[in-house]
């Protein structure tokens, strides 16, 4: 804390300097252009921030030096944000300091916010023109994450799901047979319960309780499987405390507090280490988390009852640097988020597929599949994320609200439907705030 | 006569000013551009609805009204003052004891001066994360060690009426060794002449403790009293990387509140309008110390 006030300088510095090299990386390497546009020489020279690291940037670098020597006319450079988690903040210094980069990655969760810049290219008219592009081949979670008040803010970069991954040994040991897509939640609790031994201090199931959007999007999960809905359809009440709500709040209120087999970890730090010891029998989580586990054998399996599912998609923003540069930008996305390309990054990184029709590409899917285990199920679960969270600016408060609202239920401090009551009058009230 | 150039290059410089103003541009210009423009831009924004996108509106005094209503805001405020009124105390007196227990010619006594100094250089990240699994309720050593002395298990950074104690432990410990540096540096400052005339005057070693050695460092405990209240009211750094504002707000402090407002719901003047209330809270309780404890101050009166 004593560091807070020198860091933050320090920070703040790094942040200004590091966009200071960006444009001054963006303008030496534009073939000196004066004007956004096209340079004398005829090329126009794009730059995408991304937020990749190891194999991963390797995968973008040589799809980019690919496109790069097959497209004299358009050169794309690609630079690391130094983190995902602050693309946004930065992507907005650099709009308010006027050079903003012309492709952006942020988070889903961003669009409702970025759409507001009047630097966003909205991309309903391209995607329109271009019958080729072929928009609907992405999963309906992304299209619907995408899209703010029908605006087609940006473009799928990464999509992600949840499900159940299970320990096998632990479920041999206790007697219990692996979960089945014909699960219901009763089956999940009871199951849950029998996992769960005290004395070796071993847990049915774990449950990220820190409050934030991790702890909230898991319980939407089962909202949806609950058939409920986060907001009434015009968006403008909440709807998360209707019986669903409660009876999805309710079960895992009762996991928690009676059964006690839900390891609780209200710092949201510990889970992965905590399963892949052999100490949690099952958790909901995505493919990302799947290489943190290289000790448990593994199963995976969709949600209980209705497997729906939420999924959490990242998307490409492009910004407005003038005509030359969006079109240059949107003819390397197309190609960049082309199915052949994706595969490609999928392959070398594990990522889900982000259009559906990857799963034609043979032999290459069928290398991915067997390459990264437990993957084949979570692609089939891309099909059970059908809703998406509200993309409206408020949902950042609205989320804070259900974290509050969840954790207190968890931690046996409140029942479930005091707790979504008042979450949903706080949600109401925010919704309620003109001019957002 | 070797003196004349010199002089001349002086005059030509205008005088010893603008040499010093020359040797302190570079600081005064990082200073000035990552310091204060910073500063009046807050101060602009705290007059705005500024979500940090689209064009700001001006609201006048609206966020600071609004900050005097809001449940949370006064909630962070109960929080770090709590915090403050703890560990300023702490790791004040507790910095002193260990200064003074080092303070002394003992076999390997620079090897106890690193090791109660290494918390200080070591990321909060990393002390973040020994606490997190330390405390953890199920798996952490320290309740493991409760359960074997029979001592029943407790939830730590998990409980809403333990956490921000913890907090406290945790920041105590951390920082404890910049204290001791300074209490160690005014300890070895102290005339040895006036202890032996104290002996000499039969007074055992509390009596000489409290008249001669308390009042010496008196400075060195204004300026830790003064530093450690700041660097408390602007605590953030271990609940970011610990509890994260949690469980259920129990250590959300003025800081991450700001964080929260400015950065997460990019509510950037409210968020501005926060940070100005907590510049002028410490610059008040600053001056109060300095006023109280300037006082009497050895060597001042």
């Amino acid at each position: 804390m004593r560091r807070v006030s020198i860091g933050t300088v320090g920070l703040l510095a790094l942040v200004l300097a590091a966009l200071v090299l960006a444009a001054g990386c963006g303008s030496s390497g534009g073939g000196a252009t004066a004007t956004p546009g096209a340079s004398p020489t005829g090329v126009v020279n794009i730059t995408m921030w991304h937020g990749d690291l190891d194999y991963a940037a390797k995968a973008d670098n040589k799809l980019v030096a690919q496109w790069n020597k097959a497209n004299p006319n358009i050169h794309v450079t690609a630079l690391y944000n130094g983190s995902n988690d602050y693309a946004l903040q930065k992507t907005l210094t650099a709009i308010a300091g006027g050079k903003p980069p012309d492709i952006t990655y942020l988070f889903g969760s961003w669009m409702a916010n970025i759409a507001k810049s009047p630097k966003v290219v909205m991309l309903n008219d391209l995607i329109a023109k271009d019958p080729s592009f072929d928009w609907n081949d992405f999963w309906p979670a992304e299209r619907l994450a995408a899209t703010v008040n029908g605006k087609v803010v940006g473009l799928p970069a990464l999509v992600d799901n949840l499900a159940i991954v299970y320990n096998k040994k632990l479920f041999d040991k206790a007697g219990v047979s692996y979960p089945t897509a014909q699960w219901t939640w009763d089956d999940f609790r009871a199951a849950a319960k029998k996992l769960t031994i005290p004395a070796q201090k071993q847990f049915g199931w774990a449950y990220p309780a820190d409050a934030s959007e991790d702890t909230v999007w898991h319980w939407e999960a089962m909202l949806w499987d609950y058939n409920g809905d986060i907001l009434t359809p015009d968006n403008k009440q909440a709807a998360f405390n209707a019986a669903p709500g409660v009876q999805a709040l309710g079960m895992l209120g009762d996991m928690a507090t009676v059964d006690h087999s839900v390891y609780i970890d209200t710092t949201n730090t510990k889970i992965q280490q905590t399963f892949n010891n052999g100490h949690i029998g099952m958790l909901v989580t995505g493919p990302w988390d799947l290489p943190a586990f290289p000790n448990v054998q593994f199963g995976v399996q969709f949600m209980p009852a209705n497997h729906q599912t939420i999924s959490g998609p990242d998307n490409w923003v492009i910004l407005n640097n003038g005509a030359d540069r969006v079109n240059a930008s949107w003819a390397f996305l197309k190609w960049f988020t082309a199915a052949k390309q994706q595969m490609y990054y999928d392959l070398q990184t594990g990522a889900l597929p982000t259009r559906q029709s990857q799963q034609k590409l043979q032999p290459d899917f069928q290398t991915y599949l067997t390459k990264y285990p437990g993957t084949d199920l979570f692609v089939k679960n891309m099909g059970n994320a059908v809703k998406a969270r509200p993309t409206i600016p408020q949902y950042s408060k609205i989320s804070t609200f259900l974290g509050q609202a969840i954790v207190s239920v968890l931690l046996g401090k409140s029942d479930a439907k005091t707790a979504l009551d008042q979450a949903a009058q706080q949600t109401n009230a925010a919704l309620a705030v003109p001019g957002q | 006569m070797s003196l004349a150039p010199d002089s001349r290059v002086r005059r030509a410089l205008g005088s010893d000013h603008l040499a010093g103003w020359m040797f302190v541009a570079p600081a005064v210009v990082l200073i000035g551009i990552f310091g204060l423009v910073p500063i009046a831009w807050s101060a602009i924004m705290s007059f705005q609805a500024n979500d940090l996108v689209s064009a700001p509106s001006w609201v006048g005094l609206a966020n600071y009204q609004a900050l005097a209503k809001d449940p949370a805001f006064i909630a962070s405020v109960r929080h770090t003052l709590v915090y403050t009124a703890l560990f300023v105390p702490l790791s004040v007196a507790g910095s002193l004891l260990v200064a003074w227990a080092l303070n002394r010619k003992l076999r390997g006594v620079r090897f106890y001066r690193l090791a109660v100094f290494v918390p200080v250089i070591t990321s909060t990240v990393a002390t973040g994360i020994i606490f997190l699994w330390l405390l953890d309720p199920v798996f952490g050593l320290v309740n493991y060690l409760l359960s074997l002395v029979g001592l029943p298990e407790q939830g730590f950074l998990q409980d809403t009426n333990q956490a921000l104690l913890c907090i406290v432990v945790m920041t105590v410990w951390g920082w404890l060794g910049f204290d001791v540096i300074i209490y160690l540096a005014a300890l070895q400052g102290i005339p040895q002449e006036l202890m032996e005339a104290a002996q000499i005057d039969g007074a055992g070693k509390w009596s000489s403790f409290r008249n001669v050695v308390l009042p010496f460092l008196r400075p060195a405990t204004l300026f830790l009293v003064v530093w450690s209240t700041i660097s408390a009211l602007q605590l953030f750094d271990e609940i970011y990387v610990t509890t994260r504002g949690g469980p259920l707000g129990a250590t959300t402090v003025i800081v991450y509140y700001l964080y929260q407002q400015a950065f997460q719901f990019f509510n950037a003047g409210y968020g501005a309008a926060i940070a100005y209330v907590l510049f002028m809270a410490i610059l008040v309780i600053t001056i109060i110390q300095l006023k109280v404890g300037g006082r009497g101050v050895y060597g001042k009166s």
